[in-house]
């Protein structure tokens, strides 16, 4: 169950924003913190609610270095290859470590019943899995940089990476799931790869029939617009309009699709002891959903984000079941968990990672 | 003496203990609920050595022992609320904001007028004394990266005939000295698309003319016009300000409707939709009319040559809508400004 709302959410928001602009964004590792808080006391799980530690010293400490990578990365190919490569290097380099441990660092700081979940961290297990992922996904950029886009040596990276994306998606949601730690009980994932191809191939083909349309009604718009002899709309403003037309058709249409299925093949494989998990999210309530954030956020000027966020986490959290034989409490439990720093965590939020729980 | 019932997690194992709670003259008393009238004492800790979560309305509180265990305390009709502030438990000044509306709103209004400041007054500024120490040589290399790009993709080399090239080039370089002595430039002939009329500047001082512009202007005077007109964007380092403004409107939206995760996204987004501001583009304006008036040329050529896109801008395929005439409403305004040079 969750109990979160709006109208509260939207008074945390308003005043973590204030502080973190009246500090030039320092107190946004405080205002992280506060918010994951405000998401686990608000989950409920069999009358208990879940629980934050997280220091936000430690947050802080990673944004910086998340901020640094960031700026190398979009700034460092426009200066020079050498500047580009070196900043790829230092990413696949610094990536699967920073990713181990943002997943460390999130789990470890959550607790429920007094019991903190915790991730086994193994630089090996997670070289081995995350590199084949970042190569895949640098070697469009590294190639783009060398040669033009015309050649096949710039496409078939790409079109590889499309293809595989699916394979490195479950790779990594894996990866996730069968080092999770509850206790001294260890979460179990059955690999589900042919799943996850299943489900994008669906997503992938109502994309395509998602665009088609968008594209044809837009070009419809346009194509009367100019014939009305509208001046003066540049063909960059035009383009700029088009792409962030098929972003937000993307997410509105695409992404509640791809989420509701994924997430219902990746709890239905994950196990904890006798404990099974299963999930009732549905596309077609998501869409509606993600349908009046969208809309209602573009209304209000981004005022109504709060509600939009809470809504979704609510559905979100409220459509996984559990399916225990055992009661919880009799779960027998080791000690607490290893301390651990958060420059991982940093660098994983800014880079859009999560665990989805 | 008010008692509250919760829940009490040792931290080692995953069992919940009913317990009754309650705060005695600056101590927090934890004692079984085992039906028993007193219960067995399992902590007593003074108020300020244990921590209590902040408050939400549907949320329990949770108290954090300093041994490591932790309560969970339902506090639907806030009397444990209460009960913690007459026993001198302070609420954060964030905690103490966000409680009240009014506070909010008055937040709210603040954040408004402080991204009005910064989107208006601050981030310019910021964008032009950083585009100023930026070291000339990182500009340059920034041009040449754009310049590599284009050739590589997009352009070809120029076929206008060479004495015409020289000609500008050398009647460019009289006005630059006389309107902008010591400002690196270079100037650069491509042809581009199917003929297109552009010009453009990067950051470094390439000043790229495209053919069809020379083609099409036909009369040099409009040509060197609106190469004086790039020159303006060159010496007000207007492309790498406008790049630096960019990122900062970025990364500020980010942090309102995202975590960061929102700045990856959005700087490419907003890198790809470089056009100049108003304001620029009127700088610009004002540098080439001084710029033509240096070499005693008339901004006639220019203002028919500008009036002359305008009617053709129609009939020009998509992609073709030169830049420094496009993206404005106020092209209207720019005209009016050129005409009254003229008089």
């Amino acid at each position: 169950m969750f109990t979160g709302r709006g109208s509260e959410y939207f008074r945390i928001w308003v005043v973590n924003l204030l502080l973190t602009l009246l500090t030039l964004g320092l107190y946004s590792a405080w205002a992280k913190v506060r918010k994951a808080t405000y998401f686990r006391h608000n989950t409920w799980l069999d009358g208990h609610v879940f629980d934050y530690h997280g220091n936000p010293v430690a947050i802080l400490r990673g944004r910086l270095v998340a901020v640094v990578l960031l700026t190398g990365y979009t700034w460092a190919f426009q200066f020079s290859n050498a500047a580009g490569l070196l900043t790829v290097a230092t990413l696949c380099a610094a990536g699967p470590w920073l990713f181990m441990r943002a997943q460390q660092f999130s789990l470890a700081n959550t607790s429920f019943r007094g019991l903190r979940f915790g991730f086994r961290a193994q630089a090996g297990e997670a070289y081995w899995t995350v590199l084949p992922v970042l190569a895949l996904w640098f070697a469009p950029v590294v190639g783009g940089a060398f040669v033009s886009v015309e050649t096949w040596v710039y496409w078939t990276p790409t079109f590889a990476s499309v293809l595989a994306w699916p394979w490195m998606h479950h790779r990594l949601k894996a990866y996730q799931r069968r080092n999770a730690v509850y206790g001294d009980r260890d979460f179990t994932f059955t690999p589900a790869t042919l799943r996850f191809y299943g489900v994008y191939a669906k997503g992938f083909a109502f994309v395509v029939l998602g665009a088609i349309l968008a594209a044809v009604t837009i070009g419809a718009v346009f194509a009367w617009w100019h014939r009305s002899g509208a001046l003066l709309i540049s063909s960059r403003i035009e383009t700029w309009i088009y792409g962030a037309l098929a972003v937000l058709a993307f997410y509105v249409v695409a992404w509640p699709y791809l989420a509701a299925r994924l997430q219902h093949v990746v709890w239905s494989r994950t196990r904890l002891c006798d404990i099974h998990f299963r999930s009732e999210i549905k596309a077609r309530p998501l869409l509606r959903i993600v349908l009046k954030n969208v809309g209602l956020s573009i209304l209000s000027g981004g005022v109504y984000w709060p509600w939009a966020t809470m809504a979704l986490a609510r559905y979100r959290i409220e459509c996984i079941r559990i399916e225990s034989g055992v009661p919880l409490s009799t779960l027998a439990a080791s000690l607490a968990a290893q301390p651990v720093t958060a420059a991982g965590e940093g660098a994983a939020d800014a880079f859009g990672f999560d665990i989805g729980l | 003496m008010t008692t509250f019932s919760g829940f009490r997690f040792d931290g080692r194992h995953a069992e919940a203990v009913p317990v009754i709670v309650h705060i005695d003259e600056g101590e927090l008393i934890v004692k079984t609920a085992d039906g028993t009238v007193d219960g067995t004492l399992l902590d007593r800790d003074r108020l300020d050595r244990v921590v209590v979560s902040e408050p939400f309305d549907r949320a329990p509180r949770l108290v954090w022992l300093p041994g490591g265990a932790a309560l969970e305390v339902p506090d639907t009709n806030r009397s444990f609320a209460q009960q913690l502030r007459r026993s001198g438990v302070e609420l954060s000044l964030a905690v103490r904001l966000q409680q009240r509306w009014p506070a909010v709103i008055v937040a709210l209004a603040v954040i408004v007028a402080m991204l009005g400041l910064f989107y208006f007054k601050g981030l310019p500024a910021t964008a032009r004394w950083l585009a100023f120490s930026l070291p000339p040589r990182l500009e340059a290399r920034m041009g040449e990266q754009v310049l590599g790009v284009l050739d590589k993709h997009y352009m070809r080399r120029s076929s206008v005939d060479i004495e015409r090239r020289t000609r500008l080039a050398n009647r460019f370089a009289l006005a630059a000295a006389a309107t902008a002595p010591g400002v690196r430039y270079r100037l650069e002939f491509r042809a581009a698309g199917n003929d297109g009329i552009n010009a453009m500047a990067l950051p470094g001082g390439i000043i790229l003319v495209l053919d069809g512009l020379v083609r099409f202007a036909g009369d040099e005077d409009a040509v060197l016009g609106v190469l004086g007109h790039e020159l303006g964007h060159v010496v007000n380092k207007h492309s790498v300000r406008q790049v630096l403004q960019s990122v900062g409107v970025g990364t500020v939206a980010s942090l309102l409707w995202g975590d960061f995760s929102g700045v990856a996204a959005s700087v490419p987004v907003v890198l790809g939709m470089l056009s100049y501001s108003r304001e620029f583009e009127r700088e610009a304006d004002e540098f080439a009319i001084a710029f033509l008036r240096s070499q005693h040329v008339s901004a006639r050529p220019l203002y028919d040559f500008f009036v002359k896109v305008r009617r053709w801008q129609s009939r020009l395929e998509d992609g073709q809508v030169p830049d420094f005439l496009a993206t404005h409403p106020s092209t209207d305004e720019r005209l009016d400004r050129l005409r009254r040079e003229i008089r």
